[in-house]
């Protein structure tokens, strides 16, 4: 097979041919479904901020990271320790690759939406036809309705890669979180009436969540907290925006802010009618760690202080 | 009084005018040849010089290093080749409206076209949830579409460059509030991918997006130079241009039309990157100091800063690598602010 | 001969005086609107008892008092603000498509926001007012100075080129910060879309000296724009001053569309569109253009913003959209009925 131009480099591709018998085959079946193989297990793996968020615990170490911000601002990777790696694109849909071909990738690691059938990480970055697919395939776990599923699919992953989730620190770190999600549990259990309503509070609307359109609140919800449901999710299903006139329209014994950006915590709280819900007048604010969480540790961690604001809270705040 | 010139006064005139536009011609080639040299060889994975012209010629000699060929042909040559055809693609467009319309601020950047194919595009990646070659073909349609628009409602028994400026800004209005909204209503991650789109970028360079453009201006930039002869009439203004009567204005719908495909194909391939189409008609015009010509000039400077804006955005900062989009503007711009400050000084008006 | 003119010189002033006054009417209309309709329904009973007994136990009452009542105040002034300098900078410019947008003041404006918010980690909309109202001021300075070089000083052509050098310039800026920064991009993307919501008194005791200041100074430069708008050589030699008028008239334009910019973010369409409004009612004379500039703005911007408060229950959509959406058609309509007034 002679191909001129676009040539696939240092490793083999999707359509890489059956191999000899002896060589140690590497398959996984991704997010999107696509069953990939390889001649040999990866081991030089360029991924996204939330797959390296998801892997380095796990004790897969890429060796470089796209993101859509510098390491130090980008919420999924605070904490985790990147010495060593490269950061191969620190802009939304850019990456840097001939630093790419020089760290001579095997796979790519980024996640899958299913939503809008696309790879995460922007579409000259991981879509069709784009460079850096020339170099190394690009797969992933699916985006889900669960972040436990999403860390299990993760730990599938690592597994077939050569992790040993045996390791003493990461069956801790595993340990830790289960701690704190039956912690959770018995938290939210103490409180059957307890409501809660998760929010970004912008400077110009309250925007409530639909849980449906979060793993995390998912999470929580099957472990027993009742987050209410917009009636409306008009926002493309994920959002229902809210005027500040409105915002006595749902009214929940617990809020919990979007903690992503500090500064949207300030923002609900200079709102003259943030305090027309009761919870907020109570000082019933918890954080919601949203779309961020990929590991145990951060979960555990996010887990603790939402079963402290559960217990702080009173269920019996407003009446149905 | 005027003094009358004898012919030969003429001659020596126009042949001093003619040397001019050559030579501005040859400069212009010249620093796009250099910026082509540079975008081959400045790079993260290190190539020596040899090695591209080595990688270049290897489709013909069969000479195959398999890591050099990809950084060369699968990476930097289409790149390159991309940022040229689009550059000159801008330019034109931009080159054309100027001085259709007479007014410098009459790009289509300006004047709605850039936005009816944001907006289209903006629509494809946030509602429908469309990405690639999708959000192209929105962007065509609503680049042509907005134009037919601008034209259409423009028209009163002909229409005016006035007008469809005027027109154009309303839609533009429009189109903008559209984008607008749909940022507050969007996910964050949809607005990421549909602002790195309104950026624009070479970062999906490959012949996907090669072949399409290069098919287009095969077609359009003939068509504009066959167009442009009638060109001078128009100069003259609406009203004379009126008085001359229909073939003026079925010249006039032509030309915006090439002016539409040149910025339409373009945005398709690379997104609306800023200010290449704004900017590219001045620096030639003040290059040529009224040497006549304008528009292959035009087209020089436009690809000439669209390869050189990549290489800043691709180099200038160690860690990050920026979109081609975010340099044009602050290239052009301080471009053109230089040019304006340069002749102020001269005394010339810009 | 000369009385008839004159009686129909006196008719036509009389007419456009009367049409102030009608301004002025509906301008209250509009304002007693925004006022009593909002995202919440709110009896017109419950809304007067708001205002003169106030019970800060009621949250219809707050919502009155805390939400409406200074919208609509910074409504009104926000929109006369963004029609006088757009009469102002079209007449000082000579060009027919000056506006705050182009000339760099919304770019500059929304550097230092975006700045503010990825560098030092600013979120509230206070603190933006005076970052917005810094950066425009900055940016005005800027595109003044290089388009005053040389000998002919800051001409329309070099004034427009410059500004809109400098907002792709800054714009682009704002790109990068924005394209690394997806915490800046979520905070970006609801200011600068232009709205009213949230926007509570503190705000408009920052932004008030400088529109007071701005609408005096910017009613003031009448005459000069009438002198400008016959030529500049026809204006020398009547005597005026031609790089001071247009000097004083920029100053105007920058503080009104600066502090516009602060308080509500960047609104476009508002002072392109309402002087070409005003002048096809009045015709080319600056004395009528400004008033009628500044009493219709208002009316567009806070009546936009009244609809959108009630068409996408419970949320809102923000003024900077409608204004665009009710405003843009009618322009459109309106350069195709009539051959907008040459500047």
């Amino acid at each position: 097979m002679k191909r001129l131009l676009i040539v696939p480099l240092f490793a083999a591709t999707q359509f890489s041919m059956p191999v000899s018998a002896h060589a140690e085959e590497w398959t996984y079946t991704d997010g999107s479904g696509a069953t990939i193989t390889l001649n040999e297990v990866p081991t030089r793996l360029i991924t996204s901020a939330v797959a390296a968020a998801a892997l380095i615990p796990l004790g897969i170490r890429p060796v470089g990271i796209f993101a859509n911000s510098v390491a130090e601002e980008n919420k999924p990777l605070i904490g985790l320790d990147l010495t060593g790696i490269e950061m191969v694109g620190t802009a939304f849909n850019e990456i840097d690759i001939e630093k790419v071909a020089a760290l001579e990738p095997d796979l790519v690691v980024a996640e899958f939406y299913p939503i809008n059938q696309a790879w995460a990480g922007g579409k000259a970055v991981t879509g069709e036809g784009s460079p850096l697919r020339n170099l190394a395939p690009v797969t992933g776990p699916a985006q889900a309705d669960s972040i436990v599923t999403l860390i299990e699919d993760y730990e599938e992953l690592a597994t077939s890669l050569g992790a040993d989730l045996s390791a003493p620190q990461i069956s801790a770190d595993k340990a830790e979180f289960e701690r704190a999600r039956d912690a959770f549990r018995v938290a939210v259990a103490a409180k059957p009436n307890l409501t809660a309503l998760a929010v970004w509070a912008g400077i110009d609307a309250l925007h409530v969540a639909a849980p449906e359109g979060a793993a995390e609140l998912m999470d929580l919800r099957s472990w027993g907290l009742d987050i209410i449901t917009p009636e409306t999710a008009n926002d493309r299903g994920y959002w229902e925006t809210v005027s500040w006139e409105q915002s006595d329209k749902y009214q929940p014994d617990l809020i919990l802010i979007d903690n992503r950006i500090a500064t949207n915590r300030e923002n609900a709280f200079a709102q003259p009618t943030w305090t027309a819900m009761k919870a907020a007048e109570q000082g019933a604010v918890g954080e919601w760690p949203a779309f961020w969480l990929r590991n145990y540790t951060s979960y555990a961690a996010e887990l603790d202080k939402l079963t402290a604001a559960v217990t702080a809270a009173d269920e019996n705040l407003v009446e149905e | 009084m005027t003094v009358l010139a004898g012919s030969d006064g003429i001659h020596a005139i126009r042949r001093s005018l003619a040397a001019r536009r050559r030579r501005v011609t040859v400069i212009l080639l010249v620093a796009l040849l250099v910026a082509i040299t540079a975008s081959l060889y400045f790079g993260d994975y290190p190539v020596a010089p040899a090695d591209i012209v080595r990688s270049l010629l290897s489709p013909v000699t069969g000479d195959v290093n398999k890591g050099v060929d990809f950084i060369v042909l699968s990476v930097r040559l289409p790149r390159t080749v991309l940022a040229i055809l689009t550059g000159i693609a801008f330019a034109l467009s931009g080159a054309i409206f100027q001085t259709l319309l007479r007014n410098p601020l009459a790009s289509p950047d300006i004047i709605g076209i850039s936005h009816g194919a944001s907006a289209a595009a903006v629509v494809c990646i946030v509602v429908l949830g469309i990405s690639g070659i999708g959000v192209s073909l929105g962007a065509l349609a609503g680049a042509l579409a907005t134009a037919l628009a601008i034209y259409g409602l423009a028209w009163r028994g002909g229409v005016t460059a006035y007008r469809i400026v005027l027109v154009g800004i309303g839609m533009a209005a429009i189109m903008s509030a559209v984008i607008s909204y749909l940022f507050t209503r969007a996910r964050l991650n949809e607005v990421q991918e549909a602002l790195a789109w309104l950026v624009g970028s070479l970062n999906a360079a490959s012949l996907n997006n090669i072949i399409p453009l290069a098919a287009a201006l095969a077609v359009l930039t003939p068509a504009t130079i066959y167009l442009v002869r009638g060109l001078d009439v128009m100069q003259l203004g609406d009203d004379a241009a009126m008085a001359l009567g229909n073939r003026v204005e079925w010249t006039r719908l032509g030309l915006i039309l090439v002016a539409v495909g040149h910025a339409a194909f373009a945005t398709a391939a690379v997104g609306p990157v800023a200010f290449v189409a704004f900017v590219s008609g001045p620096i030639a015009r003040f290059l040529l100091a009224g040497a006549g010509g304008g528009f292959l000039q035009s087209a020089l400077v436009g690809a000439t800063v669209m390869l050189g804006s990549d290489m800043v955005a691709q180099h200038a900062l160690p860690a990050t690598q920026l979109p081609v989009g975010v340099v044009t503007g602050i290239f052009g711009a301080g471009f053109l602010l230089w040019l304006l400050a340069a002749s102020s000084r001269e005394g010339r008006v810009a | 001969m000369a009385s008839t003119v004159r009686t129909y010189v006196g008719n036509q002033q009389r007419m456009l005086g009367l049409g102030l006054v009608g301004l002025v009417l509906i301008v209250t209309t509009v304002g007693f609107l925004s006022v009593t309709v909002g995202a919440r329904a709110i009896p017109l009973a419950e809304v007067w008892t708001a205002l003169t007994a106030f019970d800060p136990n009621s949250t219809d009452h707050r919502i009155v008092w805390d939400l409406r009542l200074p919208r609509t105040l910074i409504g009104l002034l926000v929109g006369a603000a963004l029609g006088l300098s757009g009469a102002v900078l079209q007449g000082a410019t000579r060009n027919p498509l000056a506006d705050t947008s182009i000339l760099g003041i919304h770019a500059g404006a929304a550097v230092f926001v975006v700045i503010g918010i990825a560098v030092f980690g600013i979120g509230q909309l206070s603190a933006y007012v005076w970052l917005a109202f810094m950066g425009a001021g900055a940016a005005m300075v800027v595109v003044y100075s290089i388009a005053s070089l040389g000998r002919e000083g800051a001409t329309p052509v070099k004034l427009a080129l410059v500004g809109a050098a400098l907002t792709a310039a800054l714009s682009s800026v704002v790109s990068a910060v924005l394209l690394t920064s997806p915490r800046t991009l979520d905070e970006l993307r609801f200011w600068q879309v232009g709205s009213l919501a949230g926007r509570d008194m503190s705000i408009l005791i920052q932004v008030w000296p400088f529109l007071a200041f701005g609408v005096v100074l910017a009613l003031r430069t009448a005459r000069m724009l009438d002198g400008l708008s016959m030529g500049e050589d026809v204006a020398r030699s009547l005597g005026q001053n031609v790089p001071l008028s247009r000097g004083v008239a920029g100053l105007a334009a920058v503080v009104l569309a600066g502090a516009a910019t602060a308080a509500a973010g960047p609104i476009a369409f508002v002072g392109l569109t309402v002087p070409h409004v005003a002048r096809a009612v009045t015709g080319p004379n600056y004395r009528w253009i400004l008033p009628y500039s500044m009493l219709l703005a208002p009316i567009l911007l806070l009546g936009a913003d009244v609809i959108g408060r009630v068409i996408a229950p419970p949320g809102e959509v923000q003024v900077g959209i409608v204004t665009a959406a009710l405003g843009a058609p009618f322009f459109i309509a309106l350069v195709r009925r009539r051959k907008l007034a040459a500047l």
